[in-house]
């Protein structure tokens, strides 16, 4: 009766090993994720750049513009609460061209600095909570030379786990 | 006993106890592989909707344009924060001609009354006066592979006197040079045109461009005595 019965139900090691598998088989891949920001807000509509020095120079190449922007960052890490992570600031490669990006935080995340087609460390430890919030103070420079009109500029937050 | 234990509630106490005791396993089993599945399929849809969050970026800084011919305004030189301003002077280039040497092949220099000699961008000390008269200025926008913006002189067909006489304006020329300079000027050396608009130089975008120009008049005719004024116009064009 007993064994008859295990036999007719697969054992409960059976779920957790196969779950686990599934769970570790992402974890041992290296895989970064990104992460759900859909409930992160600009404060500001757009990014207005302008000139980091109002001046050019008798030879040129002093062109950067620069804007900046403040975000409320609210990222949902809930699959992965209760595990530690490392989490990342994505800025790809992008038209028109290279971009920088550097941050002041709330002290949530790290503050830091990108540039186009890297990513950066911003948060690594246990995740404790279903989201993440931060207000990022973002400063953004390029090449005003590369500016002929308005453009899209994107960037994630991704998660590499253990 | 051990032939009906597919029959329920016909159990044995000890075999009811057993049935409980499997049923509460059975149930905790089936909650984990729900529980553990949930937790799988929970986190393919929650990493499903996961975004980049994209902002828009747009130049805000204007398009200015600034250029000086002979004297100019700028509440401070450009690197210490002056902004240009504008300034309606007409400045003159000039020269008199003595009786024993007109036509005789040999350019007379003509010296302006332009005060101009520092650069607005630093207050470099660039030209000398009053040999020379300061051309300079800047384009600065966004975008600025694009083109240069191009620097014309509208130049009447000659120069006249009170009595209708006239000297055709192509007897003026003029060399291009700096303090310090080296290399190629953004307003090279030229011949006035007799009548029309010509190009005299341009201004890459986001460079600050800046000559000395020293005018002559080439004296290789016998004019008319007189004096002789024509006025050239300079226009900045930029994309």
């Amino acid at each position: 009766m007993k064994i008859a019965g295990r036999a007719a139900r697969p054992p409960a090691a059976f779920f957790l090993a196969a779950a686990l598998t599934i769970i570790w088989t992402g974890a041992a891949q290296g895989k970064s994720t990104p992460i759900d920001d859909s409930g992160t807000q600009a404060l500001e509509p757009a990014v207005s750049l302008r000139w980091k020095s109002p001046r050019p120079t008798r030879s040129g190449g002093d062109n950067l513009m620069v804007g900046t922007a403040t975000i409320r960052v609210r990222i949902n890490v809930l699959p992965w609460v209760r595990r530690s992570g490392r989490i990342y600031l994505v800025l790809p490669a992008q038209q028109p061209g290279p971009v920088s990006a550097s941050w002041e935080t709330q002290g949530r995340f790290m503050p830091g600095q990108v540039r186009s087609g890297n990513r950066v460390l911003v948060y690594a430890g246990p995740i404790t909570t279903p989201f993440m919030e931060d207000v990022f103070k973002f400063q953004f420079s390029v090449d005003g030379n590369l500016v002929q009109r308005a453009f899209p500029l994107t960037y994630r937050f991704e998660m590499d786990e253990g | 006993m051990h032939a009906m234990p597919t029959t329920p509630g016909t159990r044995s106490g000890t075999m009811q106890a057993d049935h409980r005791r499997y049923g509460r396993a059975g149930l905790r089993r089936e909650l984990i592989g729900a529980v553990c599945l949930a937790a799988v399929l929970g986190a393919a849809a929650l990493s499903g909707p996961a975004a980049a969050y994209t902002l828009t970026l747009a130049p805000a800084s204007p398009k200015t344009l600034y250029l000086q011919i002979g004297v100019g305004s700028f509440t401070a030189n450009y690197n210490a924060g002056g902004q240009p301003g504008n300034n309606t002077t007409v400045n003159m280039v000039s020269t008199t001609v003595a009786a024993g040497a007109v036509g005789n092949g040999t350019p007379q220099a003509m010296t302006t009354d332009s005060t101009a000699t520092k650069s607005f961008l630093d207050g470099y000390a660039y030209c000398s006066v009053p040999g020379q008269l300061y051309i300079g200025g800047f384009y600065r926008t966004a975008g600025g592979t694009t083109a240069a913006a191009q620097v014309t002189a509208t130049v009447p067909a000659a120069l006249t006197n009170a009595t209708g006489n006239t000297i055709p304006f192509s007897k003026i020329q003029w060399t291009s040079s700096g303090n310090g300079d080296a290399g190629a000027e953004p307003f090279p050396a030229g011949t006035f045109v007799n009548g029309g608009v010509q190009n005299v130089g341009a201004m890459a975008s986001n460079t600050w461009n800046e000559s000395c120009w020293t005018f002559s008049y080439l004296n290789n005719t016998v004019p008319a005595a007189g004096t002789f004024t024509g006025v050239v116009r300079y226009t900045m064009s930029s994309p």
